[in-house]
Formats: C-alpha cells, sequence, structure tokens
C-alpha cells in the first residue's frame, strides 16, 4: 500500500496556498497517496475563482510575487491546483467551517470532497507524515 | 552516458522537475534510462530522493555548468 501524506491548511494566504500544493504535488509524484483538508480560512482556498493574496499589507505585493513567480516559471496556485488534482492529489473541505465562512458545496473547486474530522483523523491516522499549516 | 530518452526540465523550479519526471517515467520501460536536465540548484538532492523513494535507481549525476545531467534507470 502506498504511503500517506496528510496535511491540515487553516489559513488562507497566498503562501498558505502554495506549501500544501508544492508539498502535494511532490509527494504524489514520490508515489504517496496525500489527502489535504482545509479548515477556517484555508477554506476560501477551495472557492471556485479563489484568487489569494499575500497575509496583512503584504497583500499589495500580490501581483508583484505573482508576475515574480512566472517570470521564474514557478507555477501559480491555480495552476498548481489543476497539476495536482491530475496526480490524484485529494483535497477535503471541512464541513463545519463550511458553515462558518459560508461556503457551499456549489461553491468548491470540482473534484473537492467534503469531510468531517472523524473522516480526517481515519486516514491521518495511518499517515506517515502529518503536516499542520496555518 | 547511454540513454533512451531525455527530459528537460532546465529553467524549471521545484516542485516542475519532479512532477515532470514522474510523469515521464510512467511512460518508461523496466531498464531504459532517462536522461534528466535540471537547473534547480535543489534537484541536487530533490532528484537522489525520489529516486529512493520510488525504487528507481540513480546510476549517474554529471554537471555541466549550473546544468545538472541525472541518468536513472527505471524500475
Amino acid at each position: 500500500m502506498a504511503e500517506k501524506m496528510c496535511v491540515v491548511v487553516s489559513e488562507g494566504s497566498f503562501d498558505k496556498a502554495m506549501m500544501p500544493l508544492i508539498l502535494g504535488t511532490t509527494a504524489a509524484s514520490m508515489g504517496m497517496e496525500v489527502h489535504v483538508f482545509y479548515t477556517f480560512f484555508g477554506l476560501k482556498l477551495l472557492k471556485q475563482g479563489n484568487k489569494p493574496k499575500l497575509p496583512g499589507m503584504m497583500r499589495l505585493f500580490t501581483g508583484m510575487i505573482r508576475k515574480k513567480m512566472a517570470k521564474n516559471k514557478i507555477p501559480l496556485p491555480e495552476e498548481m491546483m489543476k497539476t495536482a488534482l491530475d496526480l490524484g492529489v485529494n483535497f477535503y473541505a471541512c464541513s463545519t467551517s463550511m458553515t462558518i465562512m459560508g461556503i457551499t458545496e456549489a461553491d468548491l473547486v470540482k473534484g473537492v470532497k467534503v469531510l468531517g474530522a472523524s473522516a480526517f483523523l481515519n486516514l491521518a491516522a495511518d499517515a506517515k507524515v502529518n503536516l499542520f499549516i496555518g | 552516458m547511454n540513454k533512451d530518452a531525455t527530459l528537460d526540465a532546465k529553467g524549471q523550479m521545484c516542485p516542475m522537475p519532479i512532477v515532470m519526471l514522474a510523469k515521464k517515467a510512467k511512460e518508461m520501460k523496466t531498464g531504459q534510462v532517462l536522461e534528466l536536465l535540471a537547473d534547480d540548484i535543489g534537484a541536487k538532492e530533490d532528484v537522489p530522493a525520489w529516486c529512493s523513494r520510488t525504487g528507481n535507481k540513480l546510476v549517474g549525476i554529471e554537471q555541466d555548468g549550473s546544468v545538472f545531467k541525472f541518468y536513472i534507470m527505471m524500475k
């Protein structure tokens, strides 16, 4: 059975968008089974058409960092998300957070599943790598 | 070094060389050697790590200026 990696993401800023996508696509490329669970503000990252910004006042420089990344051929979050889904990375929305954040299933990127804490912990309990990004 | 295919990942930053490598590896047959070209500094450690995790054999590394050439025998 493939080794598992589970990641929890609790913030919705640009940097917090990139980290699980970089680790997720890499782990999937290394033959690992990947599960990424988005909770609280992280949930925004699963909304269709969402363009995350850098945190706090740095948000003003989001355009600059996107340009710099594009120039250096570093994939942007929306492209990375597509690659991750193609590689079979599993993305989950926390059902309770959806209610708190006012996000419905129809708002989510296609391919995202909805889970509760118990289902996620069931996956995490068997994972060799468990990370929290928040 | 003998090779059956070349994958050019020059100019690509982490994680793309590894993502491209995994995709290419799926197209190749057991025993074939893939030459991977990469100039991401991290690739020097990342490619051997990918090989040891996935069970593909790293049979050689060469460096040409800023470009690393990895030779990987497919499992």
